[in-house]
């Protein structure tokens, strides 16, 4: 069997399911629709062999919520004429800087460095593994030779010292 | 509370493996405001790369890793640019050895290269990030630390030329050839004559066009086109087959950046040249899709990561 006609099976078996979930994240009249964007796009993509074919469609809705709050943010934002203003939410990485921005940059990367010291060397190593590596909490557990629950709170203290700093440079 | 759950939904959606799409369904579904704190926590979550500082992490040793008793022992990670503590270490090894007077080290910085001319005729090229040690009442002996070099060796049959790398031992038989060393593995090529590696051990002969490995997974013999050996001295990369990560650390050296891959990323092979660019938004533009992988600033350095999983 074709590894898309696969995937396009399974769509159409948990079509409730994700039109459940799509609902639940505040897809609201829209889900429908959305799920008739994910159809069209399996169905067009020549899509290699996908592992756990059902994680992976949730996974695709959810980034399709996760596109839609981005859009609606940064139109808030246009209307509201912030498009310009630095950081936030949706601060493009833009390839020249300028001198006085890149110093405040400097400044913040040296603030962020000493958050995540303060965190201590495990956490900081989880913290990076997982957010800038992408390696899952099973692995990074097993690398250290801590247990998962070690590495899930060695995550939330790292992301909540990491998004108060965030918070506070926002507001400055 | 709801700001707690979030986070650990995020926490958890963001694994790789993450599975329990019921389970984080059941959550949304009690609450509208579950939905908007996560999104909100997400916005949050992936404006927190560019907040990141591109910095070395170091991992605990495995305990049955040999290394200096009564020392702290740290292995560096897959992390490309070079740490405080790795360069530290690399001081502290070189300071004790420089109190013998006849050795010196010769150090350049990322992006920077040297020419080294011995008065018995040979060159060395020194490639940015590399720390290398003479001895100025030994012609014939080389240590390369860390980082890349290029030797074009007048050879002499009775006192060959001999490069120290870790543990190991190259000796020219009339030669050029290049060597790499990262962490604890070591690559070299040779464009020119031949190369005894481990003179007294293995005494495995590279003659031209043959390159060398050696790292934890063990010893790996094979075929290199000359013109790809010491190509760093051209301006350009040329690679047959090479790990993303190794060409990473390459690249990192030779146009003075930090540069980090994920484990995905680095697994990934490439055959093809790369032309090098002081420039690194010009560069990884020309480079990065010709890799088959996105670069992105991340810290004051970058990173080069595959696609982003399922497109949305």
């Amino acid at each position: 069997m074709d590894m898309a006609d696969g995937l396009s099976a399974i769509f159409l078996q948990n079509r409730p399911a994700l039109l459940r979930f799509l609902r639940g994240r505040g897809a609201g009249e829209d889900a429908e629709d959305m799920l008739q964007d994910m159809w069209m796009k399996l169905e067009a993509k020549d899509l290699g062999p996908v592992a756990d074919p059902l994680p992976y469609l949730y996974r695709m809705a959810n980034n399709l919520m996760l596109d839609r709050y981005r859009s609606a943010i940064r139109r808030e934002r246009r209307e509201q004429g912030w498009a310009e203003s630095a950081g936030g939410v949706m601060a493009d990485p833009a390839g020249d800087i300028a001198v006085d921005e890149r110093m405040i940059l400097t400044q913040r990367l040296e603030e962020a460095r000493a958050v995540l010291r303060g965190l201590g060397p495990r956490a900081e190593l989880v913290f990076r593994r997982f957010r800038i590596e992408g390696v899952g909490q099973r692995q990074i557990a097993q690398e250290l030779g801590v247990s998962l629950t070690t590495v899930e709170k060695d995550l939330q203290k790292a992301y909540r010292a990491m998004l108060a700093l965030k918070q506070r440079l926002d507001t400055e | 509370m709801i700001q707690e759950d979030a986070l650990m939904w995020m926490i958890r959606t963001r694994d790789p493996e993450f599975a329990d799409w019921e389970g984080f369904t059941a959550w949304l579904e009690v609450d509208p405001a579950h939905a908007a704190a996560y999104d909100a926590l997400m916005a949050q979550d992936a404006a927190l790369g560019e907040m990141i500082p591109a910095d070395p992490v170091h991992m605990p040793a495995p305990a049955n890793d040999a290394g200096p008793p009564r020392e702290r022992r740290w292995r560096p990670m897959r992390w490309i640019g070079g740490g405080a503590a790795a360069a530290a270490l690399v001081g502290a090894v070189s300071l004790g050895v420089m109190n013998r007077s006849d050795i010196y080290t010769v150090t350049t910085a990322p992006g920077q290269t040297r020419t080294v001319a011995l008065d018995d005729g040979t060159r060395i090229d020194v490639n940015g990030g590399t720390t290398l040690r003479l001895d100025r009442k030994d012609l014939r002996f080389a240590a390369l630390d860390k980082g890349e070099a290029a030797f074009t060796v007048r050879h002499d049959e009775a006192d060959p030329f001999r490069v120290n790398v870790g543990d190991a031992v190259f000796e020219d038989a009339g030669t050029v050839f290049n060597i790499v060393r990262s962490g604890t593995s070591t690559r070299i090529g040779v464009s020119e004559g031949k190369v005894i590696y481990n003179p007294s051990a293995q005494a495995i002969a590279l003659p031209a066009g043959r390159a060398l490995t050696e790292d934890a997974a063990g010893i790996h013999v094979m075929n290199i086109a000359p013109e790809a050996v010491a190509s760093w001295r051209g301006g350009r990369l040329v690679y047959a087959n090479a790990r993303i990560g190794d060409i990473g650390e390459d690249i990192a050296r030779s146009i003075g950046i930090r540069l980090s891959a994920t484990p995905g990323a680095a697994a990934m092979r490439f055959t093809g040249t790369i032309a090098l660019d002081r420039d690194p938004v010009r560069f990884f533009a020309g480079a990065a899709p010709l890799m088959g992988l996105t670069a992105v600033r991340q810290g004051d350095g970058w990173l080069l990561k595959e696609g982003d999983g399922p497109q949305s």
